[in-house]
């Protein structure tokens, strides 16, 4: 994994910000006034409420949409991430504002829509498929809206993303600087990394490299396949990451950093590889059989 | 089997069959599906067992429950037990939430999402309480819920604000999710939900049982009155993302209250937590220390934590000292101008209000048309906080006159201004006046 290192100082610092870092430090805070007698100058109606205050979580889908993915694949990932985005509507309560955002990549590195959208407004645009397989830009891209200053810009407290990559080809460009780029990032260090190996040109190898272990690396031979499996990660990866973290208290001592350290994306791994496990392979034809 | 199909029938333990009608929601331990049971529907909620520790262990304890039965009628409670299938999978049947009552999670975000069946689209409807009585009334009866089952002798141990159902127009409350419900002192795998968990289970030292129950309890309590979470200020939201390490230390090791006194390193941020800015300065001193209290001292020593019958105590008295004034403006009459020792005045209009004594409290509380007080507050041994003993009316044969109503089924005698006592039967009323006294048989009350 690359983020084995157990104390990434610059999180825990935020004060003291690194080059390396773009959690950025939270813009000076004005916190409550000393308490004040006059009674009359503010709403003082104890009914009137604003909704609680949230965490925001953002959900990355980096979609390959290059010419191998015409046909089939196509229309089976465009008709389930429709299907898929009221039940993520449900995931986050009262505790979690919910966003989306798609970016897709072929020869061009294209975002669905130019800022996140929060999961009741989003629709689904669908999809076509043309060109190359451009995941290194894509990664680049990525790393490059996943800022305080861009993306990321809640004004109250974030989860980690959720990144999901979905591609069925080999990349065309040089993805390894893509994703050396992306690694720098904080957010993505931290947050909940998945991928889906659409066909058997996909390489689980690749995708490892960018979720990090290959526990969150599904692959999907079918249509059936493939909207099972998206629908298992998205509901999976937004359900853990809109969430806080429930520790386990099976360890018999105290806690310490190092037993929570990335305990999401080893959850994620695991949940992942329980819901693959019980899935039926079903009767419907690979999508590279049948020519 | 993780996963029911629609119309599928699922065999009950004393015989017959649940057929499944359509998918209610799904939670961290099982999905819960609208369900077909001797001609009636209820809930059923299915387990995924592959998530418990030992399902063996957490079925015994959910017959144990479903055989002592609910320790009131504010608990949605498991009813029947389904036959365990082949691989195991087990569930259970519930009433269905009544209508009439919303989420707590809805309260909290304000409104609830609809699909229009139209459009398609989610529409929002806005989540309130109607009056700041059925609010207060809210909180009672949650306490109450936690007081019966404490008294039991079991702990819900996953306090949070998915629980409960609420009536915003009276305030009846309805705990649900009550499988895991276990007896002090056991827990079958539920840890809780961050940010209502004691501090003591975050940090890996405890599991839940009563004492964690309390801590839950006032943080649910807060956040129903502040809008907010009594943890996260100025240190958490320094921290930009909230990792897994970052909730250990806020919520675990290094917990901060939003108001501790004595450090205000924590403080809430403005522009994200203008609700706990707003209601703090709007709750009356005996409320806001009860939480300074649950989340300073209460942190590290659970025995100091406020238990049920002390809250109940408090929000009885935060619900007699509502005003309604004739100018619309209703308030807590810490947010009136205390005028002198007896008398409220409405910062806004500048109406009024006498005040009564009753000698078993050592607070006064305002009167005003249509205020009422209950019979656990004239009776010291009723724990009766839903009874109206009396009201304030207007006299309909003199209009202008206003008078105390006796609604109780006891004779009470009330001082009229001719200085006699006179006999008050049930259904009779009194003038309020300057020398009003009043004899209710254990407790008196003046004017």
């Amino acid at each position: 994994m690359s983020n084995e290192h157990v104390t990434e100082p610059e999180v825990n610092e935020t004060q003291n910000v690194s080059p390396l870092d773009d959690f950025d430090t939270a813009e000076t805070v004005s916190t409550a006034p000393v308490s004040d007698d006059s009674i009359l100058d503010f709403d003082d109606d104890p009914l009137s409420a604003t909704s609680v205050s949230k965490k925001s979580l953002v959900i990355f889908f980096l979609i390959d949409t290059s010419g191998s993915m015409k046909g089939k694949k196509m229309g089976e990932l465009n008709t389930v991430m429709e299907e898929l985005i009221p039940e993520i509507r449900r995931v986050g309560e009262a505790d979690t504002e919910v966003k989306v955002a798609v970016l897709t990549f072929s020869t061009e590195v294209r975002w669905m829509y130019s800022t996140p959208i929060p999961i009741e407004d989003f629709e689904w645009a669908r999809l076509r498929a043309s060109g190359v397989t451009s995941m290194g830009a894509a990664f680049k891209e990525l790393n490059h809206r996943m800022s305080r200053n861009s993306f990321l810009s809640s004004p109250s407290l974030s989860f980690a993303p959720v990144i999901f990559l979905m591609t069925d080809g080999y990349p065309s460009d040089d993805y390894k600087e893509g994703l050396r780029e992306l690694q720098t990032n904080s957010w993505y260090k931290f947050g909940l990394k998945a991928a889906l190996g659409i066909g058997q040109e996909a390489n689980d190898n690749i995708l490892a490299e960018f979720t990090g272990s290959k526990d969150t690396v599904v692959h999907a031979y079918s249509g059936g396949q493939l909207a099972q499996m998206i629908k298992i990660i998205a509901v999976a990866s937004s359900q853990i990451g809109s969430k806080s973290m429930t520790l386990s208290d099976d360890t018999n001592h105290e806690l310490g950093e190092e037993d929570v350290f990335a305990a999401k994306q080893k959850l994620l791994g695991q949940q992942i590889q329980e819901l693959v496990s019980t899935q039926t392979d079903g009767d419907d034809v690979p999508f590279d059989t049948g020519w | 089997m993780i996963e029911l199909e629609i119309g599928q029938e699922v065999e009950m333990e004393f015989g017959g069959k649940a057929k499944v009608l359509s998918v209610i929601g799904s939670g961290g331990q099982g999905i819960v599906y609208l369900v077909r049971f001797n001609g009636q529907k209820w809930a059923l909620k299915w387990y995924d067992i592959n998530k418990m520790a030992e399902p063996a262990a957490f079925r015994k304890n959910l017959q144990n429950n479903i055989n002592d039965g609910p320790p009131s009628n504010k608990f949605l409670w498991p009813k029947y037990l389904t036959k365990e299938a082949e691989d195991g999978t087990f569930g259970y049947i519930m009433e269905l939430k009544p209508d009439g009552f919303d989420s707590f999670v809805d309260i909290l975000n304000t409104y609830k999402l609809e699909i229009d069946p139209l459009t398609g689209r989610a529409v929002k409807r806005p989540v309130k309480f109607n009056t700041l009585g059925a609010m207060v009334t809210c909180v009672i009866n949650i306490v109450n819920a936690f007081r019966q089952l404490h008294r039991a002798g079991k702990s819900y141990q996953d306090l949070n604000d998915g629980g409960f159902f609420i009536n915003v127009n009276t305030g009846a409350v309805l705990v649900c999710d009550c499988d895991n419900i276990a007896p002090d002192g056991s827990n079958f795998g539920i840890g809780g939900k961050p940010g209502y968990m004691a501090p003591e289970i975050v940090r890996g030292i405890a599991q839940p049982n009563v004492q964690t129950d309390k801590y839950s309890l006032a943080v649910v309590l807060f956040k129903l009155l502040f809008r907010g979470d009594p943890m996260e200020g100025e240190k958490v939201v320094r921290d930009v993302c909230l990792t897994e390490s970052s909730e250990l230390k806020h919520y675990g090791q290094n917990a901060v209250f939003v108001y501790d006194p004595n450090d205000d390193s924590n403080r809430p941020v403005r522009g994200i937590h203008d609700n706990i800015i707003k209601f703090w300065r709007i709750y009356p001193d005996y409320i806001k220390d009860a939480f300074i209290r649950s989340f300073t001292t209460g942190i590290t020593d659970p025995s100091k934590r406020i238990i049920e019958n002390e809250w109940q105590k408090l929000f009885i008295r935060l619900r007699s000292e509502i005003i309604q004034c004739g100018c619309g403006r209703t308030n807590f009459s810490s947010m009136f101008i205390h005028q002198n020792e007896k008398t409220f005045k409405c910062p806004k209009c500048g109406m009024e209000f006498v005040t009564i004594g009753f000698s078993n409290r050592d607070y006064r509380t305002p009167l005003y048309l249509g205020c009422k007080f209950y019979a656990c507050e004239i009776i010291p041994e009723s724990d009766d906080f839903s009874a109206v003993a009396g009201e304030l009316v207007e006299n309909k044969l003199k209009p202008g006159v206003l008078g105390i109503k006796n609604c109780s089924d006891r004779q009470w005698k009330a001082k009229m201004p001719d200085g006699v006592f006179y006999d008050i039967a049930p259904g009779k009323g009194f003038p309020v006046w300057q020398g009003l006294e009043i004899d209710f048989g254990e407790v008196k009350a003046h004017i």
